[in-house]
């Protein structure tokens, strides 16, 4: 510690040494990612991305990985909004609407048009940069927050427009004209096609979008790296300071904004290009929070997390669609998070002995108290589940005493995260784990999109508490 | 846009021009109530509470509950006054105590964090609360029995235009509601502190006001109005669901944006201004473009005033 290098952190400064000291898989995990270089990970995602098909032939998997990809494409432009530039766009999801929508009227016989996807691409980005800066230059005049507040109205406005703009007067025609096919959408849209190559397999769609993803990788993290980038960085952290040094501040958040809704645009088009048909509904808040879910798991402003999010945000529910999987899935997924935020270890095992005495204390009591109450339990080809389910109680009217239930988990983690004591916190933790796993077995697997969008936001509000740089962000420290 | 017939547009207008008057301000009076918590809370913390839209679903709910509690299936109903004043107090409270727990849980630990963190925990929260009620009640639509309580028929005629007394129960309660409101923060200890809270927090800390207890103030404040909005809301338009917030919650915000966030009179102002725009735009042009007014009408106000209507104009601190 011989020089300090002005405005780095002793804490930050020593990080090296510390991944260098690191034990076992972590410190072997920590060293390697350091090693490789950023461009030898975008290779290592391809090459893996690239045999998939290889691997497996089923169509299912490769739709899903296509999905991850494209997801994670669109997230990496709200990266560049939110992580880089630091401002709150809610509206995001609309620009991905725009560019699906201006492919569909570029390629389809909606419009009669029918340009080649390498030649329409171009406009699109165009189009939906154009729409950025028209969004953004009047809101970010104003002051920070309304910002959040103007694009969220935006992103419902779109939606609300292209559900109803199919009577629309136009001088020169006679008619009304159908301008966006309403709730019903665009359909029958031309396949992708690049130079005379056409996507036509799901295969084929999914290698597009996997390059698609690796080359967005790449241009971001080098406008990362660049003046724009750290500029950008300059204004997140602290916009006044930013404004004293002389940086352009509005010129800066336009470039982000426009950017990040050119990047948007183009995952539009590949997505309505890939799913054949646009329509109003696949643009709502659901999948907005699902690409703010992404970046902010994988941690504001981290490449590899956008990736990482997105694996995880789109493989999970698709995944948890399976039951018998679902079940296995959430046990190893408490089990795991026990085992994390509970030390030491003899804790965790007494933990699990004491809620496994008291289910079949609670089922004596039941029992005893009114056998006819409790249904037989319906048997799943899943050995946990049918483990839990013969131990569990399952009353005979299982929705509505679920539903009471769960508003009784909430009521009971909220209660215990507030207990300081570890022992009452270990005591009161018995019926609350109990108690989850009886909401789960009577509503949260019967209802997996609900419990999916569930999960999403209490991981939102976790994560923020938690662990605001997600899982893969930069450590910072806030030096005040 | 829509091209109307061509009669003459302008008796149209002058016709109906008293109804629509009395249809916006019944639901600007809505508006007014939730951006009157948006705004409060924006104040104090300077955060968007997106939550807040989501509060005032849940009141909407507790209302809808209380009443079916109440209206028993045959009979003759006992006192309808007393079940509409028992609903809106039922849901006021229950949104209040709603209001501090999302604070205390999602918010309070967030509070030194960079301003977009509790954004985030605020986008979670209004997402939890919409899917824990779909999945508690369901994605259907609900629908309050307001004609057993109040008959259709009661109101009084003005000659020129009807004010029915389900209209008339709304404004009537939302303005009471705000003159309390009013007295609280302009003539109570609390309110004072409410005050210096909002102008300087660490200042009025610093002279012994317990700022942790006014920000949780706040928010029973600001949601127990949410939730006399959502009852409010489900007296006169009746049907109620899950999804309903966020519409509300960001007309809400932009009324309170409107007015100059942070300024109670100009919530006010802003939520009636806002009602009766989107009447005008729904009477006069077209129910298509309800939701398109309002944002259009913030984006301009916010060109021309950034302030809002009675925002103040105040230098940024560094």
């Amino acid at each position: 510690m011989s020089q300090n290098k002005i405005g780095v952190d002793q804490w930050v400064e020593q990080y090296d040494q510390r991944v260098n000291k690191a034990k076992g898989l972590q410190g072997f995990i920590a060293r390697t990612s350091q090693r490789l270089p950023p461009w030898g990970w975008l290779i290592v995602l391809v090459a893996v991305g690239a045999l998939l098909p290889v691997i497996t032939q089923n169509n299912f998997a490769i739709r899903i990985a296509g999905n991850i990809a494209l997801m994670g494409t669109l997230a990496l432009g709200l990266n560049v909004v939110v992580g880089y530039a630091g401002l709150l766009d809610l509206g995001f999801v609309a620009f991905y609407g725009i560019g699906a929508y201006t492919y569909a009227y570029l390629s389809s016989d909606f419009s009669g048009v029918h340009l080649p996807t390498w030649v329409s691409l171009p406009i699109i980005i165009v189009i939906s940069a154009l729409f950025g800066l028209v969004l953004g230059s009047p809101s970010l005049r104003l002051l920070g927050d309304y910002l959040a507040i103007v694009t969220l109205g935006f992103g419902q406005i779109f939606v609300q427009l292209m559900t109803s703009l199919t009577r629309v007067s136009l001088p020169g025609h006679e008619r009304p004209v159908d301008l966006t096919g309403g709730p019903n959408g665009i359909i029958n849209l031309d396949k992708l096609s690049l130079f005379g190559f056409t996507a036509r397999t799901v295969t084929d769609h999914y290698l597009i979008l996997l390059v698609v993803l690796a080359v967005a990788l790449l241009v971001i993290y080098h406008l990362n790296r660049s003046r724009i980038g750290r500029a950008w960085r300059a204004l997140r952290e602290d916009e006044l300071a930013a404004e004293a040094m002389g940086m352009p501040t509005r010129r800066l958040k336009l470039q982000a904004f426009a950017i990040g809704a050119a990047v948007a645009g183009f995952s539009g088009a590949l997505f309505a290009g890939w799913q054949g048909s646009v329509f109003p509904a696949n643009f709502d808040t659901t999948l907005l929070i699902s690409v703010y879910a992404i970046i902010v798991l994988g941690g504001l402003g981290s490449l590899p997390g956008v990736v990482v999010g997105s694996i995880v945000m789109v493989a999970a529910p698709d995944i948890l669609r399976d039951v018998t999987l679902a079940g296995t899935l959430f046990y190893v997924g408490v089990l795991v998070t026990l085992i994390g935020a509970i030390r030491p270890r003899w804790q965790t095992a007494l933990l699990i002995g004491l809620v496994v005495v008291f289910g079949v204390i609670v089922r004596l009591i039941v029992g005893a108290l009114d056998a006819q109450a409790l249904a037989e339990p319906q048997l799943s080809n899943s050995l946990i589940t049918n483990t839990v389910r013969s131990w569990l109680i399952i009353p005979v009217n299982a929705t509505i005493i679920g539903n009471y239930a769960f508003g009784l988990l909430i009521l009971m983690v909220l209660g215990v995260s507030r207990i300081k004591h570890s022992v009452w916190r270990l005591a009161a933790l018995v019926p609350t784990l109990y108690v989850l796993i009886f909401v789960w077995e009577t509503r949260l697997s019967q209802e997996p999109s609900v419990t999916r969008l569930l999960f999403v936001g209490v991981l939102l509000i976790v994560l923020m508490i938690y662990r605001p740089n997600g899982l893969l962000g930069q450590k910072r420290v806030e030096i005040v | 846009m829509h091209t109307q017939e061509v009669g003459k547009p302008m008796d149209i207008f002058i016709a109906t021009l008293p109804q629509q008057i009395i249809n916006g301000l019944t639901l600007g009076a809505v508006y007014a109530l939730i951006a009157l918590g948006y705004s409060m809370v924006y104040g104090v913390l300077q955060l968007l509470n997106f939550a807040h839209g989501d509060v005032y679903m849940v009141g909407a709910f507790i209302g809808y509950g209380v009443m079916m509690a109440f209206i028993p299936e045959s009979g003759p109903l006992f006192a309808p006054v007393i079940i509409i004043i028992l609903m809106l107090l039922v849901a006021m409270l229950g949104c209040g105590v709603l209001g501090i727990v999302i604070e205390q849980f999602a918010y309070r630990p967030l509070r030194n964090s960079p301003r977009i963190a509790p954004l985030i925990s605020a986008l979670g929260v209004s997402f939890f609360i919409q899917n824990a009620i779909q999945l508690t009640l369901t994605a259907q639509f609900r629908n309050y029995e307001t004609e057993k309580l109040i008959a259709p028929a009661a109101g009084i005629d003005l000659g020129f235009a009807r004010l029915s007394a389900t209209r008339a129960l709304v404004i009537v309660t939302a303005i009471v509601l705000m003159i309390v409101l009013q007295y609280l923060i302009k003539r109570t200890r609390l309110g004072k502190a409410m005050r210096a809270v909002a102008i300087d927090r660490e200042a009025a800390a610093m002279m012994g006001v317990n700022v942790d207890r006014v920000i949780i103030f706040t928010f029973f404040i600001g949601s127990a109005l949410a939730g006399a909005a959502g009852v409010l809301t489900g007296i006169v338009f009746t049907r109620v669901w899950h999804f309903m917030g966020f519409a509300a919650g960001l007309k809400g915000f932009t009324a309170a944006v409107l007015g100059g966030i942070g300024n109670i009179p100009g919530a006010m102002l802003g939520g009636f201004i806002l009602g009766l725009a989107e009447t005008f735009a729904v009477g006069f042009i077209s129910a298509t473009y309800k939701d398109v007014v309002a944002f259009v009408v913030l984006i301009i106000v916010l060109l021309l005033r950034p302030r809002g209507l009675l925002g103040a104009r105040i230098p940024q601190k560094v």
